[in-house]
């Protein structure tokens, strides 16, 4: 993926680089909002991640500029700020996800991966499968290997947003925002207790379908043979 | 309080514009009253005249200029303030005591009478008229009066102007001093919260003016600024004294992988460990930085209509698993549609924050229950459980940040939880109750009337 960092602190521009350099994304730097916008705005790119905070130019201010000029690259923010004010003035300004630092790299790869690859899957889909597993979000319907599933409707929707992105890891923090529009940690593990539910659901004399990446997050996906 | 800053007021100032416009309105009024007035006296006069002039020649016993001379000459030694002048048809003086002049008829003005002896000369007004045969009567009276009139509204004009200005100008300048010294005494005030007596206040006079108002609302805003300023410098030694332990515990284990020769497995475990740690201290940061936030009021521009329902159904469903997962149950009693002003987001965390201490500090098979409702229209919400409890004594430190009871050392947590609950309900103006359920704790909040 053709990713364009758009960071002013040296530092952390190197970690998030670098480590999305070895994930196989192609990566350049930007050091403020202007050679940023002016960077978005000439060349081709799948994602942007971009500091709320940046010299000549913030963020906001960027990534509204680009919209502006009817740019519809994906961006992900990523901000010092952690306030719920700050979330929604992200994505009113034109921001697609939100990312408050310091942030474990897990976290940021999972965003990415997630971003990168959303304008190819639309919203429309109405059927959504990973191995023997079938999702009819019309019908409101599970099978897996032709057997109806009963999930509850949180069940439902917890597996429809693993579904949406299968292959990838989805995060704990991810999950809450997109299930339950919660945007905190809570202390309990609430997330795994759902997991595991849902798990005793799909999963029972089968093969396992959901995955847990170990520091990351959840991945539904076909057992590598 | 100096002349020259007494002149600079605002109300001095104001003074000064009444004081013209008085004057205005003075020399207004003056010019319709000195106008009127005169043409009042002139018509008076003209009357007289006219009504003199028939009576000379009612007297006269026919029309001619014989007959008027001779009625003239009586009215002369009769005395009666008239003056009079009667011409032959050649233009010669028979009778009276005007001087001769050229027959005009009608209004004569601008007549003079010379001085004579010690008769001073005198303004007259007159009409003349013609007889039958040629001849000409004139009659005058005195237009002193009219002059003597226009002097005396003239000198009560200027003596009225005087006196008003010298009394606006006066008390103008009282009033200007009044303001002034209140004015002053805030100023003072000022200074010395400035100059760090932050609990003085402005002072007030009780009398409910706009100066009172004004210093109320400073003293309201002094208040809320104290308020944010202990809270900051609370929030400043609770950082030092709270995240200075887990920094030291950090510190310590790092220095022991530091010292140690590199074995890659203790290596990594001690790394993860440490990752762990900073986590735990980042995720406390966020928690304060996130109170203080709320603590200073300024997400009240997001409030909307939020139902309080939908709020208890989410968290609830969130935390079902997870609270039978750890053997407890939680019971919902739903209050139906339950609408109040607020921030949804905080609302959730706040309730979410309630029912994890509720099951994070009771034991397994224990029961919660969420409950919601409304009472003399004020909506309230409820999270019980049958644990431990809070003892009486700690309900209100409970609240406080990192405040921990030795009995919940053991448990995770960060101690800032209650905090946050405190800091929403605040924003909300709601009112936070902790209760003793006996046994366990019960939380209520209730929120304002709509």
């Amino acid at each position: 993926m053709k990713i364009l960092v758009v960071e002013d602190d040296i530092e952390t521009a190197r970690y998030i680089s670098s480590g999305l350099a070895e994930l196989g994304h192609n990566v350049t730097l930007a050091a403020d909002g202007r050679d940023g916008l002016f960077q978005a705005s000439e060349h081709e790119w799948d994602l942007l991640l971009v500091d709320r905070m940046l010299p000549l130019l913030d963020g906001l201010a960027m990534v509204k500029a680009l919209r502006a000029m009817d740019i519809p690259t994906p961006v992900l923010f990523l901000t010092t700020l952690g306030g719920i004010n700050d979330r929604v003035a992200g994505l009113n300004a034109g921001g697609d996800d939100y990312l408050v630092k310091p942030f474990a790299f897990s976290e940021l790869a999972a965003r990415v991966a997630a971003l990168g690859r959303r304008p190819r899957r639309t919203q429309a889909d109405t059927l959504l499968r990973v191995a023997d597993l079938q999702m009819d979000l019309i019908a409101r319907t599970v099978q897996r290997a032709g057997q109806a599933i009963d999930l509850q409707p949180r069940e439902f929707r917890l597996l429809e947003v693993l579904l949406r992105h299968a292959g990838e890891v989805v995060t704990r923090t991810m999950l809450l925002e997109k299930v339950w529009d919660l945007h905190f940690d809570p202390q309990t593990n609430v997330v795994e207790s759902h997991m595991s539910r849902l798990r005793a659901k799909l999963d029972v004399g089968a093969e396992p379908l959901i995955h847990t990446v170990r520091g990351a997050g959840y991945s539904i996906r076909e057992a590598r043979t | 309080m100096s002349a020259p800053r007494l002149l600079r007021t605002s109300g001095f100032r104001l003074t000064l514009l009444y004081a013209l416009i008085t004057g205005l309105s003075f020399l207004v009024m003056f010019g319709v009253m000195y106008w009127s007035a005169t043409h009042y006296m002139k018509e008076q006069i003209d009357g007289a005249v006219a009504a003199e002039l028939h009576e000379v020649e009612l007297a006269a016993a026919g029309d001619g200029w014989r007959s008027l001379s001779m009625a003239v000459d009586a009215a002369t030694r009769a005395g009666n303030g008239f003056h009079y002048l009667v011409l032959n048809p050649d233009g010669e003086k028979v009778a009276g005591d005007l001087p001769v002049r050229p027959p005009q008829l009608g209004l004569v003005d601008g007549l003079r009478l010379p001085a004579s002896g010690d008769v001073p000369a005198l303004e007259l007004r007159g009409g003349g008229r013609a007889s039958a045969d040629g001849g000409y009567l004139l009659v005058a009276a005195s237009a002193r009066q009219i002059e003597e009139l226009q002097e005396s509204i003239l000198r009560s004009f200027l003596l009225g102007l005087l006196v008003s200005m010298v009394l606006v100008i006066v008390g103008g300048g009282i009033l200007s001093a009044a303001s002034l010294r209140r004015v002053e005494a805030m100023s003072r005030s000022s200074r010395d919260i400035m100059n760090g007596d932050l609990a003085q206040r402005l002072p007030l006079n009780g009398s409910g003016d706009e100066f009172d108002h004004l210093a109320g609302s400073l003293n309201a805003m002094l208040d809320r600024i104290t308020t944010l300023m202990r809270g900051l410098e609370q929030v400043s030694v609770d950082i030092a004294h709270d995240l200075r332990t887990p920094l030291a515990r950090l510190r310590q284990k790092l220095e022991r992988i530091h010292g140690r020769g590199a074995d890659a497995q203790a290596l990594e475990a001690a790394v993860a460990a440490a990752l762990d740690d900073t986590d735990a201290i980042l995720a406390t940061f966020a928690a304060l930085l996130r109170i203080s936030q709320i603590e200073s009021g300024d997400r009240l521009s997001r409030f909307e209509p939020v139902d309080l329902q939908a709020v208890v159904d989410v968290v609830a469903e969130v935390y079902q698993p997870a609270i039978e997962d750890r053997q407890q149950q939680l019971h919902v009693e739903s209050g139906g549609s339950l609408w109040v002003q607020g921030d949804r987001a905080l609302l959730v965390q706040m309730l979410a924050n309630l029912v994890e201490n509720a099951t994070r500090h009771s034991p397994a098979g224990a029961s919660l229950s969420l409950r919601s409702g409304t009472q003399q229209g004020r909506v309230w919400l409820q999270v019980r459980d049958d644990g431990p409890g809070i003892p009486a004594e700690a309900r209100e430190r409970v609240l406080d940040r990192f405040y921990r009871l030795d009995v919940s050392r053991s448990t995770p947590g960060n101690g800032l939880g209650l905090s946050l609950v405190k800091a929403v309900a605040e924003l909300h103006g709601a009112t936070l109750a902790l209760e003793d359920a006996s046994p366990g704790l019960q939380v209520t909040i209730t929120f304002p009337q709509e």
